[in-house]
């Protein structure tokens, strides 16, 4: 490899003309503060690299991207051929009538994803934690069936997981749509909740435990006032994840002809041939609801972080 | 007649002929006895990997022995987990790694086991816990995050938390060993007050100048036998094994 100097702006290049002067670059800088005659080509390289750092180029390149986003989905909107009719989604979300307003069919359908998503994460993390106790546990029945549990609900579709519970198990159970609908989707978040908290919980040093049961503390006690404390603030993360999952993955039980955001989407769309502005639409709401929990999950990681 | 008090009572740990292997067959306790009275202040030295702090969290249950038996305050650690529970209850532990509870405050740290343990309200477990500290030397900490003590305010919690319990028997295990040199002084000192108050005390420790002070026997271990044991001045000033005199050599 050559290395070519250049005496004028003390910079080495090799054969591809890549600059090699890091190194040489910083000791050529300590020599030009003392030296006055290269002060101007000083400053203006400190300008250049202040305006690349300030919070003004992110913003320039923040408005570039959008941009060219803007144009590319302009662009493929105006070849698709496609005719929007924005216009008409405000009706299917909300009503107004002599008597006021009321919930069009996407919010009474959000409503629905919003019933059942909050019963499923509940229950899911119930079952998560007690798969993740179980698996844990010195009972090797309770580890045994911790794992089959786990393994069979992972390494099968959710679709096929509901279909089971609504047509075999719901009539032999006497449940109807709602609760198989939300025993599905809770047993399924569940085993993957259940691996989640079970690595939160192997995290916590075993001092912690040796700590608790020097003190004469239970098993009992010490998950509950020291390990589970301090795994939830490591699984909290994750688990965000999977609860989001688990919003995302209720769409599925429009299989079942439950009316949720996604069936009520299906519906007006056999409708109105709407289909895009209603995907969309539902698409956002959908994105409402997830952003509002990471956020409410953000806050209270912050309310954790006093330790 | 004789007064209770001549009656010659018996040893509070009785430890007999403990066995105990790792997996991977390291003996950690080979065929080990000792046995401790009521308020003497005994030092367990020995090289690394002796077995010494195994011995310790046997005694406690953290450590099963593969044989032999342990009887403390006339309970006999074994398999029934009232009695390993009745057995941690009087006996307190002080860790290397101090592990304090991170997510709670010193104060929490302190009375949590005396609510769940000793069935104290809080306010009552608040109250003694208050007292510890004092008695450690660090009662402004009490609202503090362990996180935010020096390693040395660290233990003294741990020590506190220990005390909280009125334990009958004191562990330390190498509680001055993760410390930096100056907070050395701040623990051995609450140490030293805890012996002088009489407390029964069983220390691994490698600070010879804090065994010759304040313990009253030392028992030397290797290879998870008891090598030598006798009263501390005779201990340091005579010993009968050369193995002893060896290790003595190397650390003094």
């Amino acid at each position: 490899m050559k290395i070519y100097l250049t005496k004028q702006d003390h910079t080495y290049y090799n054969d591809n003309g890549r600059i090699l002067n890091t190194l040489y670059q910083s000791a050529m800088q300590n020599q030009a503060e003392s030296a006055t005659a290269t002060r101007p080509r000083q400053t203006g390289r400190m300008l250049r690299r202040s305006l690349l750092q300030s919070p003004f180029a992110d913003i320039i390149q923040f408005l570039a991207l959008l941009s060219l986003s803007a144009w590319f989905l302009k662009g493929a909107v105006r070849d698709s051929g496609y005719h929007w009719q924005w216009y008409q989604i405000p009706k299917y979300i909300l009503l107004l009538d002599e008597q006021g307003f009321h919930a069009g069919p996407l919010l009474l359908g959000l409503l629905v994803t919003l019933q059942i998503s909050a019963a499923s994460l509940v229950l899911a993390s119930v079952i998560g934690l007690a798969t993740a106790l179980m698996q844990l546990s010195s009972s090797l029945v309770a580890r045994a069936t911790a794992k089959v549990y786990i393994e069979s609900i992972r390494n099968t579709p959710l679709l096929i997981q509901l279909f089971f519970i609504y047509f075999v198990l719901g009539p032999v159970l006497g449940i109807g749509r709602f609760p198989s609908a939300i025993l599905a989707l809770s047993l399924f978040e569940g085993a993957y909740a259940a691996e989640i908290i079970r690595a939160g919980i192997i995290s916590i040093q075993r001092g912690q435990w040796e700590a608790c049961y020097s003190l004469g503390m239970t098993a009992f006690d010490s998950y509950l006032t020291v390990i589970l404390p301090q795994a939830l603030r490591r699984i909290l993360p994750p688990l965000t994840g999977q609860a989001i999952s688990l919003i995302k993955d209720s769409a599925l039980v429009s299989t079942i002809a439950i009316y949720d955001l996604t069936m009520q989407a299906q519906a007006i769309i056999a409708e109105t041939f709407l289909t895009f502005e209603i995907w969309f639409t539902v698409a956002l709401m959908y994105l409402g609801v997830t952003l509002t929990l990471s956020l409410m999950v953000r806050q209270m990681e912050h309310r954790f972080r006093i330790y | 007649m004789f007064s209770p008090e001549l009656q010659p009572q018996p040893p509070i740990v009785i430890a007999d002929n403990l066995c105990k292997t790792f997996a991977g067959g390291i003996k950690a306790l080979d065929n080990f006895s000792a046995r401790i009275d009521r308020g003497e202040v005994v030092v367990v030295i020995g090289p690394s990997g002796a077995g010494k702090s195994t011995f310790l969290r046997c005694l406690n249950g953290l450590e099963d022995i593969d044989s032999g038996s342990i009887i403390i305050d006339n309970i006999v650690l074994n398999d029934n987990p009232a009695n390993r529970m009745a057995i941690r209850r009087e006996v307190g532990m002080v860790f290397q790694h101090f592990n304090l509870f991170p997510h709670m405050t010193v104060l929490r740290n302190v009375s949590i086991a005396q609510q769940k343990v000793r069935k104290r309200s809080r306010k009552e477990a608040e109250h003694i816990s208050l007292d510890m500290l004092a008695k450690v030397g660090i009662a402004d900490k009490a609202g503090s995050y362990p996180n935010h003590l020096s390693g040395g305010q660290q233990q003294r919690v741990a020590i506190a938390r220990a005390l909280a319990m009125n334990p009958k028997i004191m562990l330390f295990d190498e509680a001055t060993s993760a410390l930096d040199p100056e907070m050395i002084g701040e623990v051995l000192a609450v140490m030293k007050d805890l012996a002088r108050e009489g407390m029964t005390m069983i220390c691994v420790t490698h600070e010879m100048g804090f065994a010759r002070e304040v313990s009253d026997r030392v028992i030397f271990m290797d290879n998870g036998k008891l090598i030598e044991e006798g009263p501390t001045v005779q201990f340091f000033s005579q010993p009968a094994q050369a193995r002893t005199w060896a290790f003595l050599e190397q650390i003094i």
